[in-house]
């Protein structure tokens, strides 16, 4: 079967149900990881751009 | 991960960073002078001095300066300034650096020479041609090499937030540029899209909005949380959802192309893919502006004081504005009010001089005195040209509202006996000519703001020090690698190579964010495989397209009036694509099918009806009018802004170049009959005298037959026309 009758068979219907259902996935997560890393660890690298330790010589 | 007490130096490369400040402010005054130009050009056509500085030709110059020159060196000015201290390390090269900044503003030059020039692709943001799409992508490269350098040299495992930004900025607008201009070159400076028609519109607008996405907004939104974080001296608000907002951003925005595509012969099931994903776009947006602006919590008393915190508020709450506004405009309802109209300028100047403008001025405010190692010239200037620009903002914003909703209302409205209230659609051009006043009242504004900014930014230079003093950090050393003595302070960048050592147990994220080289393949993954779902079924579902038997390939002088249609930028101010509304069928003709566009190297659909759509222009007016319309378009259509074209009465054919079009088409597949492969010129001639004697038989000059105008009349005269006749032949095709 070639792709163009797979992609055919398939439909633009069912292609988007699934890519819709790949984005639900990664949200969910991603989401899932923002929230369980710990509190030190986010501050921590949330104040990187504070902590560039620059002087002039 | 970093040793107690164990330190190395690092040396930052910052002159760069100035050299990228100062084309920055260059080349914003120089586009967006070519903008005011413009402008004035919708309210004096007069001012269209032809060939060279005609509306259409001076859009793409605008357009290109704005975004790539202006923004594109602002971006980055940000990128390598933020990322040697969030990565703790020196540029990986300073050649490369070198090369990058001048490869990349000999690009901008080349742009300006050749768009006024007339040598353009055709499709919008991606004008340029060939020669110089491959000069970016070589340059891009050198940028890429550089930045993932630096990050191989890194001595801060974890990679901000903003970096990641900046890393899926360099892969997508990889990804963006070459699969957008494939084309096959048809001479030194011509060329055609290897797409057509509804692929062709559907991979523009792939490119064309994630231009916006990628270029206008991810680096700037990298810009905001190192920038921010710097000027309110306090970290973003939550890292958490600044995660949140990177994915979310990433993932959604790429889908989102085909809402410019509305109502067009693009399948349906694409377009309202395209809204569903843009209407979802709210949530990480709306994620960012809320995660900037709380980041200023318990420091809005600095926000009155300080000029940097100013932009940058007004730019987070323009990018809030823009990112509702651009996902409610995709909804379908709405955009068949909106699109074509000068709600769009509204909408991009809203995120252009708001969003990305302000944020860039705000840097440049925080960085000038740090690059120059000075004190800024004048805090009270910096706080003037920001009040001077805003209310430049609203008085264009609104202007362009209310112009836009005029249109959409006008063009839509019947009167009681169901004809269309404003036939000519000139009537709707007269009317929205006290908007476009205002407008440029705003825009003038706006730029007095900036010339106030560049006088600040140079009264500040020239207080610098005879000698910059070097930059440098001394930072913990890193525990993750191999353990290195502390770097020499010399002249050369202190940087080195060091490999990663085994790392202490992390998590799955962390990990990913400390190996570059995996995220960077799945940001790559996540814009690829979004794209694809869209792409195949776009180019792979027989249905999407289905073939007319009467719709022929354009005859050779009639792809050759093509090209003059193509280099005079019509479709800046014309659309082809006549919308399936009752107004637009009653207005124009029959609505547009995707089988129509076929040959159309590339196709001209246009996104923007400044004049009518010309899709069912064939036949419509005889060959006089044209003639007479092309020399003054006043004298056929009172109160029209069209330029006149008098160079198109003088310029002759080149028939030479003929063939070498021709045969670039039917490379494409276009199937040419074997006498247009043959002898393309002899049948472009034939054609030619044709339509001369036709002209004079209508009253129109004789002996015209080798002039522009009549390429580009017999061009006109074909559009639309295949569906009418079943039976239809043209000269050149089978």
């Amino acid at each position: 079967m070639r792709l163009s009758e797979l992609m055919s068979a398939l439909g633009p219907t069912g292609l988007t149900e699934i890519a819709l259902l790949i984005f639900l996935a990664v949200f969910v997560a991603v989401a899932v990881r923002a929230w369980r890393a710990g509190p030190g660890e986010q501050d921590r690298n949330a104040r990187l751009p504070l902590d560039d330790g620059e002087v002039q010589s | 991960m970093t040793a107690p007490g164990r330190t190395e130096l690092v040396r930052y490369d910052d002159a760069i960073v100035r050299k990228f400040v100062t084309a920055t402010l260059l080349w914003g005054a120089v586009g967006m002078l070519v903008g005011l130009f413009i402008a004035m050009q919708l309210v004096w056509p007069q001012l269209n001095f032809a060939p060279y500085f005609t509306f259409g030709r001076l859009r793409p110059l605008h357009t290109n300066a704005v975004i790539f020159a202006f923004a594109g060196n602002g971006m980055f000015a940000a990128i390598y300034y933020s990322s040697q201290r969030l990565l703790k390390a020196r540029m990986f090269s300073d050649l490369l650096s070198k090369i990058h900044f001048w490869g990349w503003q000999l690009i901008i030059v080349a742009a300006a020479i050749t768009l006024p020039l007339g040598f353009t692709q055709g499709k919008e943001y991606a004008e340029l041609e060939w020669p110089i799409d491959l000069a970016i992508a070589v340059v891009w490269v050198v940028f890429a090499v550089n930045f993932f350098g630096t990050i191989a040299r890194r001595r801060e495992q974890h990679i901000y937030v903003a970096l990641w930004f900046y890393i899926a900025t360099i892969i997508t607008v990889a990804i963006l540029h070459i699969f957008n201009n494939l084309v096959i070159p048809a001479g030194p400076l011509k060329s055609y899209s290897i797409y057509a028609g509804v692929q062709d519109a559907f991979m523009q607008w792939w490119y064309g909005h994630n231009a916006v996405a990628f270029f206008l907004t991810t680096p700037f939104l990298g810009l905001m949380y190192y920038f921010l974080p710097k000027a309110a001296d306090r970290p973003v608000f939550s890292y958490r959802l600044s995660i949140l907002h990177f994915w979310s951003l990433v993932f959604i925005y790429i889908w989102a192309g085909p809402h410019h595509l509305h109502y067009t012969a693009l399948p349906a099931w694409a377009s309202t893919l395209g809204m569903v994903f843009s209407v979802m776009l709210w949530m990480p947006s709306w994620g960012g502006m809320i995660n900037g602006l709380l980041t200023l919590r318990g420091a809005w008393n600095k926000v009155a004081e300080d000029p940097v915190l100013k932009f940058f508020v007004v730019a987070i709450t323009f990018y809030g504005m823009s990112t509702f506004e651009g996902p409610m405009m995709s909804v379908k309802s709405v955009n068949a009010l909106s699109h074509y109209t000068n709600w769009n300028i509204a909408h991009v100047h809203g995120g252009a001089l708001g969003w990305v403008g302000f944020m860039v001025f705000g840097m440049v405010y925080w960085l000038v005195p740090r690059l120059y190692q000075t004190r800024l010239y004048s805090t009270k200037l910096a706080t003037t040209h920001f009040w001077i620009s805003t209310v430049g903002i609203v008085l264009y914003v609104v202007s362009m509202w209310a112009a836009g909703i005029t249109e959409g209302l006008m063009w839509r409205a019947f009167d009681d006996t169901g004809r269309l209230q404003f036939p000519d659609f000139v009537e709707t051009s007269i009317r929205i000519i006290p908007m476009y006043w205002v407008r440029m009242l705003g825009g003038s504004l706006y730029i007095a703001g900036t010339l106030l900014g560049i006088y600040n930014v140079y009264k500040t230079w020239a207080t610098r020090p005879q000698v910059y003093a070097e930059v440098e950090a001394e930072v913990p050393a890193p525990t993750w690698r191999k353990p290195k003595a502390a770097a020499p302070v010399d002249d050369r960048p202190v940087d080195r190579v060091l490999r990663p050592e085994t790392e202490a147990p992390v998590h799955w994220h962390r990990r990913w964010e400390g190996l570059p080289m995996v995220f960077s393949v799945l940001t790559a993954l996540a814009v690829i495989v979004a794209s694809l779902f869209e792409i195949l079924p776009t180019f792979l579902i027989g249905d999407n397209v289905p073939r007319i038997a009467s719709v022929k390939p354009y005859t050779p002088l009639e792809l050759y009036g093509r090209d003059i249609y193509i280099r005079e930028g019509c479709y800046n101010c014309h659309s082809q694509m006549v919308r399936p509304f009752v107004d637009e069928t009653v207005r124009y003709g029959e609505y547009s099918k995707p089988g129509e566009f076929i040959y159309d190297h590339p196709f001209q659909w246009g996104s923007r009806r400044i004049g009518p759509d010309l899709h069912r222009e064939g036949g419509k007016r005889n060959h006089v009018w044209h003639w007479h319309h092309f020399r003054d378009p006043r004298a056929t259509s009172k109160g029209s802004v069209m330029p006149a074209y008098p160079h198109l009465f003088s310029d002759r054919i080149d028939w030479a170049e003929i063939q070498d079009r021709v045969d670039a088409m039917a490379m494409l597949g276009t199937p040419y009959t074997k006498q247009a492969l043959a002898d393309a010129p002899g049948l472009a001639r034939a054609q030619a005298e044709q339509v001369a004697k036709e002209l004079a038989e209508q009253g129109g000059p004789a002996g015209q037959a080798d002039r522009e105008v009549i390429a580009l009349i017999a061009y006109l005269q074909r559009l639309g026309i295949d569906i009418k006749s079943s039976s239809a032949e043209s000269a050149g095709g089978k």
